[in-house]
């Protein structure tokens, strides 16, 4: 109740303009968003540009806030940011062709490629999800870095909450059998 | 506490299977979570956030800047309405005349261009310049009846005349 109430007085000093209540929402929020954006993009300097993206239009959209889960409203706009992104037709063909290189190299996990064990580990979760379709990783990083519920997250996709879950479900047995294969 | 958090995953998978098959879809969702959790992502560098919110502020303030901006004009716009407003409906409308004003002038004159037709006290001295005329063309040509050194005189006196006369209008 207390973190709701708080949340509450930083939105409204947003809405004045405050600068230092949009720093707390970048305190609260930055690094959620910049996992989802990360294990989208498996690029950190992309994710750094999506980042400052979301919350340069979070300053411009913080008036059409009308109140409901924070949460929900700051991810639909990250969401929509990652899909204009990939609209983009430079970017697009870029990623793709990132991404297809990426699966006809088939890499080799068992060769490391990083001295830290857990940049290792962190690289062979984002090849595995990048096997997985867009559709289905977009909703598995959802609901894991937005922390939003199935029924909130079936919302803000525009999906009956059955398929959101179903979904979800095959997609993270598919991730698992892929990590351990 | 979160909705995700409140949220009873086992309630919300029987509403869509079977019992045997919600304890499978339970184990199967909680350990994708687990591995997602066990392979975190890596944290926003602190220099990127501290560059996104500088431009926050910036941006916050110049929204700030055009927001008062759009609102000062929009005050002036509905002052000049007001004032146009009052000056129309507002006190001492009523008694305000409803004569229209009207040309003194007919507009056949305006139109016209012989102006010594039209003028009256022109057509009267353009006569009377015409006589002169005639009167001197005489005087030259020496002509009788028209009488010598009297009639210059004479000419004279009626010139002195019309003079007066032009300028008492």
């Amino acid at each position: 109740m207390g973190r709701s109430v708080e949340l509450a007085r930083i939105i409204d000093g947003c809405k004045s303009g405050d600068a230092d209540s949009f720093a707390q929402v970048v305190d609260m929020y930055a690094g959620r968003c910049y996992g989802y954006f990360y294990r989208l993009t498996g690029d950190r300097d992309l994710s750094d540009e999506l980042l400052s993206e979301l919350f340069i239009r979070l300053v411009e959209k913080i008036g059409s806030y009308k109140g409901g889960a924070f949460e929900s409203w700051l991810f639909k706009i990250a969401s929509n940011i990652f899909h204009d992104h990939l609209r983009g037709k430079q970017r697009r063909k870029k990623l793709l062709d990132a991404h297809r290189t990426q699966l006809e190299l088939e890499p080799d996990l068992n060769e490391p490629r990083f001295s830290d064990d857990g940049e290792m580990r962190l690289d062979k979760l984002q090849v595995q999800l990048n096997r997985l379709d867009a559709d289905t990783r977009d909703l598995i990083l959802l609901r894991f870095h937005s922390e939003l519920s199935f029924k909130e997250i079936a919302e803000l996709r525009s999906e009956p909450i059955g398929t959101a879950l179903s979904k979800l479900h095959r997609g993270l047995k598919k991730l698992r059998e892929l990590m351990e294969g | 506490m979160t909705e995700h958090a409140r949220e009873n995953l086992t309630e919300l998978l029987k509403r869509f299977m079977d019992a045997p098959a919600v304890e499978a879809a339970h184990k199967d969702i909680q350990a994708g979570e687990r591995l997602l959790d066990a392979y975190a992502a890596p944290a926003p560098d602190a220099a990127v956030l501290a560059i996104i919110k500088t431009r926050m502020a910036a941006s916050a303030l110049r929204r700030h800047r055009i927001i008062r901006l759009v609102h000062g004009s929009v005050a002036a716009a509905a002052a000049v309405v007001v004032l146009a407003l009052i000056g129309l409906l507002g006190p001492g409308s009523a008694n305000r005349s409803t004569l229209s004003y009207v040309a003194i002038m007919p507009a056949v004159l305006w139109d016209s261009d012989d102006i010594v037709a039209d003028d009256l006290d022109l057509a009267y001295f353009s006569s009377e310049i015409g006589l002169i005329e005639a009167q001197m063309q005489a005087l030259d040509a020496d002509e009788s009846g028209v009488g010598g050194s009297d009639a210059s005189d004479e000419l004279e006196m009626e010139l002195m005349a019309i003079q007066t006369e032009f300028w008492k209008g």
